[in-house]
């Protein structure tokens, strides 16, 4: 084929890919894409009916936490979908915290007052800290739930202020996704901690995260990173430099690709997938553009 | 964020009974009580463990008394940065509130910090390596792979140390960087501290400062030592500078006021803010 009568030369284009230098975040998928919110920007399309995603058993999730102890974990997340619905989530987060410090990544809207007394006890016998990252994407209730569905906001909030009059310090988490939408004034961040005092909820603590163009978001069309995007760049700041997600159906290298077929790393054992991971996506590009990561900080 | 590249620790000396203390962070009345009250308890060495810039006043007097004290420093984070001319201070914060602090105390410290100073942190060494009686010690700033890693207590788990550990082929490593001491003795029989710091007060409501003493025996025996020095005076001196007042008012009160954005949930809650 040519195109302007000058030959194309097909070439093979290489993946770059990041170095694995030992686990230090190890993230369990432990619902898969099992959620009862149908957020529109989910990076994994999580929702109520059949997840494409199965969840974890819990023989697996703890075969992960005992191959991750010994590996010398430094920190671990659970995520989805929504976790607190796994019907053994408070036995699994408590077997975590006797490893690692864990955090739980929820909508927050099956977080009532028992839940929250549950949390707070666990937290209190635990070795090592507890973290609940709350997912909030706007301080304003009508443009939350027009992302994350209706009543949403409400239950978040009263998750974040029931958690806190127990003594825990919940991170609220939101996206950039409704950023734009606001007005001169205070940044996102300014105002989800102004936000939070006026809720009660002192020592405010708030993540903002990008958007990923993957999962309901329309893909982006950005080319995937080449070596030359690299040249320079220390790739072991990219998060999967030292961390792993297992999942029902395999281990990954982040928790924004887990489930994806170019990003699982071992169909067995975690420490099969111990080795350097394919930056061959356009959230790659994301990660290397903004540094951002998914642990707390 | 530095590499997670070891380098090769210097062998030094064997003692019985050393001195270690981290963060200075320009606050050169406390590194004066401290020096003195560690040569009352008849030390062998006294060693710091990096981060002698930061937060407080007039960077460059804490040079001469580390010096003309023969503390022998490892480089932090900070040190790093200031040697080789970085715009930040590589303390590994992602919180835009807990960098904007920084970035203030950094250009603070990095504008008033001479050459021949900056040179001197650039020569030191990233971790060392002593002889504590029968155990071996590997210091380091951060963690033994990371510079700028932050170990907190509620943060670091056994598998972890176990991990750095045997890597280090340690049986006892001592680290700063967060600010607040720990001691942790593993059920091998190996220990992680975290000896605190010296350039403020660790977030419990009182002024003073902390450094720790290590003596060998059979066992390692490991004493945090509070250190009262003219924190009043410290504060005055930061406020002549112009440095933010949340600054001077951690140094007055012994509450954290800044930099508070990367402490897990427990070392968080237990503080005024």
């Amino acid at each position: 084929m040519t195109v302007s009568g000058l030959p194309v030369i097909k070439s093979e284009r290489r993946v770059p890919t990041a170095p694995f230098l030992g686990l230090s975040t190890l993230w369990i998928q432990i619902t898969g894409t099992w959620c009862n919110l149908e957020c529109r920007h989910c990076i994994n399309a999580s929702g109520p009916r059949a997840p494409w995603l199965r969840p974890l058993d819990a023989v697996t999730a703890r075969r992960a936490l005992a191959e991750a102890e010994a590996a010398g974990v430094k920190e671990i997340y659970f995520t989805g979908g929504e976790p607190v619905l796994h019907r053994e989530f408070l036995p699994l987060l408590e077997r975590a915290l006797a490893v690692a410090p864990t955090t739980v990544l929820t909508n927050g809207t099956l977080i009532g007052a028992e839940e929250a007394d549950a949390l707070a006890a666990l937290a209190g016998r635990a070795p090592y800290s507890l973290e609940i990252r709350v997912s909030l994407d706007d301080t304003d209730r009508v443009l939350n739930d027009r992302v994350r569905g209706e009543g949403a906001w409400a239950k978040a909030v009263e998750a974040v202020r029931l958690m806190r009059a127990r003594g825990l310090l919940p991170i609220v988490t939101a996206t950039e996704i409704t950023r734009d939408l606001h007005g001169p004034g205070p940044g996102m961040y300014e105002r989800f901690h102004e936000f939070l005092r006026e809720q009660g909820v002192d020592r405010p603590r708030v993540k903002i995260m990008p958007v990923f163009a993957l999962g309901r978001q329309p893909a982006s069309g950005e080319p995937p990173l080449t070596e030359e995007d690299l040249e320079g760049f220390d790739r072991s700041v990219l998060q999967c430099a030292d961390a792993r997600v297992v999942t029902a159906s395999g281990v990954y290298a982040c928790p924004i690709l887990a489930g994806l077929p170019g990003a699982r790393l071992s169909t067995g054992g975690l420490a099969e997938s111990f080795t350097a991971a394919a930056l061959y996506h356009s959230a790659c590009v994301t990660c290397r553009r903004t540094g951002m990561t998914c642990r707390n900080s | 964020m530095p590499s997670h590249g070891d380098d090769v620790p210097e062998q030094l000396g064997e003692y019985r009974r050393i001195a270690v203390f981290g963060g200075v962070y320009n606050n050169w009345l406390a590194l004066e009580a401290t020096l003195a009250d560690a040569r009352r308890r008849d030390v062998e060495a006294v060693f710091c463990l990096g981060d002698m810039g930061g937060f407080g006043p007039h960077p460059d007097r804490v040079f001469p008394r580390l010096r003309e004290g023969g503390v022998l420093a490892i480089q932090g984070n900070y040190d790093e940065s200031l040697a080789s001319g970085r715009t930040d201070c590589g303390c590994g914060y992602t919180d835009p509130r807990d960098n904007h602090y920084a970035a203030i105390s950094y250009r603070y410290t990095f504008d008033r910090t001479s050459a021949e100073n900056k040179s001197w942190l650039g020569a030191l060494p990233r971790h060392r390596r002593v002889k504590l009686g029968p155990h071996r010690v590997l210091m380091c700033h951060g963690s033994p792979r990371v510079i700028n890693e932050f170990l907190w207590e509620s943060a670091t788990p056994d598998g972890l140390l176990r991990h750095l550990m045997d890597r280090a082929e340690a049986d006892v490593v001592l680290c700063t960087h967060t600010g607040i001491k720990w001691c942790r003795a593993l059920p091998d029989g190996r220990h992680a501290v975290n000896v605190g710091v010296i350039g403020r007060p660790e977030n419990d409501g009182h002024p003073n400062v902390w450094y720790t003493l290590l003596t060998a025996g059979p066992e390692l025996h490991v004493e945090f030592v509070p250190v009262a020095y003219d924190h009043g005076a410290l504060a005055a001196e930061m406020e002549r500078e112009e440095l933010p007042a949340e600054f001077a008012e951690t140094i007055r009160t012994g509450w954290w006021t800044t930099c508070l954005e990367n402490l897990p949930a427990r070392e968080r809650a237990r503080g005024k803010y």
